[in-house]
This record gives C-alpha cells, sequence and structure tokens, in this order.
C-alpha cells in the first residue's frame, strides 16, 4: 500500500489481485448479485484509491478495504430499500456458480444462503466477517463500527439462529 | 485469526464451510477487465477537480474548507455592511456562534474518511434538523425595540431579496462541500444543511431587517429549501 501511496501502479494491481477476490465473494454471499457484487468490489478500489493519502505507514489495509465494502453494501440496502425493492427481487437471482456445482451441494448452499439472508443484517455481517473472512472479533468489531463485546454477542446469536434455522429447514426437506 | 472458541459447532461449521466453497470461484480474465476498468475510472477520476480534492488527505481537505470558508466569512464582513450597534444582541452573536458550530459540524460529517465505518443515520438526521430548526427558532427571538423602530414595514417586503441573496451564498458552500466529499452516506444532504445554515449566517449578519415573518420567509426559507430541494433531486437522482 505504502509503494502505491507513492505513486506505483503496478503495487495497485497487486493490490487488487490480493483483495479483489475475497471482497468478491463477501459482496457476492451479502448481494447475491455478480454484477451488483463486482460494481461494489469496483467502487469499494475505487474509493480506496481517492483515500489513498490518508493511509498511514504500518497501519494494516485489510480493516480499511472491508470497512469501505461493507460500508457500501449498506449503502446498496439503504437505497434498495428506498426503492422498495422486494427481497423476491434478491431470492429470485442465481446462486453464483451454480451450474458447476453438484445438486446436493447447490441445494445446501441455497439452504444456507436463505438462512444467513433471514439474519438481521447486523448479525449477518458479524458471521460474514468472523467466520468467512475469519477476522477476529476485534477487528470486526473495528470494520462495523462497535464494541468488540457487541460484536461476540451478535455472534451468538447469529450462530444460534442459523443453528435453528439449518435444522427446520432440513426437516422441512425431508 | 479466529480462536478456536469462538466458531460454532461442528455440524454448523461444516454447513458454513460448505457454503463457503461454493463461493470460491473468481475468474482470472474477469479480474482483469475489472481491473482495466477500474484503473480507467481512476485515471479519469484524477484528471478532474472533484478527483484531485478528493484524494488530499483529510487533514487537508478539512484545511481547504476552513480556508475557503474563512476567506468567504472575512471577505464578505469587511466589504459589506454589518447590522447596526443596536442589533448587536447576545441573541444575534448566539445565532451567529450556532451557525458556525453547525457549519463546522457538517464540514467534519462530509470530509469523514471513508475507511471508517459509516456515522449512525440519525447524526446526520439530527444535524439536518437543527439546520433547518436553527433559523426557525432563531426567527422568534424578541428583536430590541430600537431595531423594530428602524423599519415600519412588515419584514416581509424584503424576504425574497434575502432568499435570493442566501441561496446565492449557499450554492458555493454546497459546491465546495460535494467537491471533498468521497462518498459519504447523506453527504449530499448534509452539504445541503451546510448550505442553508451558510447562507443564514450571511443573512443573519448583515440583514438589519426585523420581523418574525421576515426571517421566517427570508431566512429560514433558504435552509429548507436547500434540504427539501436537494433531498428531492437527491431521492430521485441518486449519485453512484
Amino acid at each position: 500500500m505504502e509503494a502505491y501511496v507513492h505513486g506505483d501502479d503496478a503495487a495497485f494491481r497487486a493490490l487488487f489481485e490480493r483483495y479483489a477476490p475475497i471482497l468478491l465473494r463477501l459482496t457476492r454471499r451479502h448481494l447475491r448479485d455478480d454484477e451488483l457484487a463486482e460494481e461494489i468490489v469496483q467502487q469499494t478500489f475505487f474509493r480506496l484509491h481517492g483515500a489513498r493519502n490518508d493511509f498511514r505507514p504500518g497501519s494494516k489495509l485489510r480493516p480499511w478495504i472491508m470497512t469501505i465494502a461493507m460500508n457500501l453494501v449498506r449503502e446498496h440496502w439503504r437505497r434498495a430499500k428506498r426503492r422498495k425493492m422486494t427481497s423476491l427481487e434478491v431470492d429470485t437471482q442465481a446462486a453464483p456458480e451454480a451450474d458447476l456445482m453438484p445438486m446436493e451441494l447447490r441445494q445446501r448452499s441455497e439452504l444456507l444462503h436463505v438462512a444467513l439472508e433471514k439474519l438481521p443484517t447486523s448479525q449477518r455481517e458479524v458471521v460474514e466477517l468472523h467466520w468467512f473472512q475469519e477476522r477476529p472479533y476485534a477487528e470486526v468489531a473495528q470494520i462495523i463500527g462497535t464494541s468488540e463485546g457487541a460484536v461476540r454477542v451478535r455472534a451468538h446469536r447469529a450462530y444460534a439462529t442459523l443453528k435453528q434455522l439449518l435444522v427446520l429447514e432440513i426437516r422441512g426437506d425431508e | 485469526m479466529t480462536g478456536v472458541d469462538d466458531r460454532p459447532e461442528d455440524q454448523l461449521a461444516q454447513h458454513l464451510r460448505e457454503l463457503d466453497a461454493s463461493d470460491a470461484h473468481a475468474r482470472s480474465e474477469r479480474m482483469d477487465e475489472l481491473f482495466t476498468a477500474l484503473k480507467a475510472e481512476c485515471q479519469k477520476s484524477d484528471r478532474t477537480v472533484a478527483g484531485f480534492l478528493r484524494s488530499r488527505s483529510t487533514m487537508a481537505r478539512r484545511l481547504i474548507v476552513l480556508g475557503v470558508f474563512s476567506g468567504l466569512a472575512i471577505t464578505g464582513w469587511h466589504l459589506f455592511p454589518i447590522v447596526g450597534d443596536h442589533a448587536r444582541t447576545i441573541q444575534w452573536t448566539t445565532s451567529l456562534v450556532t451557525f458556525c458550530v453547525l457549519l463546522l459540524v457538517a464540514m467534519i460529517m462530509v470530509t469523514r474518511p471513508v475507511h471508517l465505518p459509516e456515522l449512525p443515520r440519525w447524526q446526520s438526521v439530527c444535524l439536518i434538523c437543527l439546520a433547518i430548526g436553527a433559523p426557525i427558532l432563531a426567527a422568534f427571538w424578541p428583536y430590541p425595540a430600537a431595531q423594530a423602530a428602524t423599519h415600519d414595514h412588515g419584514g416581509s417586503v424584503m424576504a425574497g431579496a434575502c432568499m435570493g441573496v442566501g441561496i446565492l451564498l449557499g450554492v458555493p458552500v454546497y459546491a465546495l462541500l460535494r467537491l471533498v466529499d468521497r462518498g459519504n452516506a447523506f453527504g449530499s444532504l448534509v452539504a445541503a444543511a451546510a448550505a442553508g445554515v451558510a447562507g443564514n449566517f450571511v443573512l443573519k449578519a448583515h440583514c438589519s431587517v426585523p420581523g418574525t415573518s421576515h426571517e421566517l420567509l427570508g431566512h429560514a426559507s433558504v435552509a429548507v429549501l436547500f434540504v427539501l430541494g436537494l433531498g428531492l433531486v437527491h431521492r430521485w437522482m441518486p449519485s453512484r
């Protein structure tokens, strides 16, 4: 990042190659729309480009990028809500790369997506960052702008709810 | 890394791993396309005034805004006559200080770095309400008898002129704040509120026409028009 701040274009590409796939997975799970997820990833890097002079040597870049992306995802949901976009529209989007997945895996993935979508946004963000991105609670708290204790509570509730939802969904399928 | 004790139980963990695996596809050629488009967008932005200002550090952006605001205020203060001695009351000073503080808070909110979690929505809403409420409250404060005696008309006669001047002065404030805004949520509305407050600051400092109706129609309306007008624009034509 320091090289990029000093005008090294190759460093920008290296940053993109390193973080874009991570962000793409994060945003796809939140939005379930490939095109939108890619746009948010691009927008995240565009904002990072604008904010590069705020970067202090020795700081961690990952929380920066994650925070920008999460802010954009929240902004998207807020706008979508304002436009009265129904959840049905989102639900009907195909899961990423669904055609390449075996049927059973696709069904399970679908179940999990549905369960994750039933979580409140604040809990889903925590699961996303804590589980899928493997960020420690302290960093998750920094990214979403709350205390570590609150993050722990949200994670505990989210995992309990997910477990409950999955049991119900699996029983329902049987 | 996440501690073992923090992780969910085995069965749930297994399900989550499956979901993670199913989402793990990212094609390199698509990533190249994305990067090329991003690079072009960044280069295009770097060539614009807004791109140049937004890419300054937060400290630099705040100093630029403060410098421009101070310059405008000092120039206006000396070029145009401020209200007479009889109108410079405690209420008048309090109003000016309040408008200054609101303007400063709005500037800090608009220039907030994007790598920090966005501010809770209620804070922006609160500032916008205060920006509209403060001029309305100021309009209801009683005037000194000496000032009231200087004008024998209803006060609403000059309201149109004050409103025009207020809007005219608010536009550069709004434009500057939008130029340094990196895309904060509600940035447009907060900038609109700041423009309304800036207009009111100037009108309060220079307009000697007394009367609640004049202040409501000519001064407070500036903040209301900015917030409502730009709020509607923002709602129908949201920026990217």
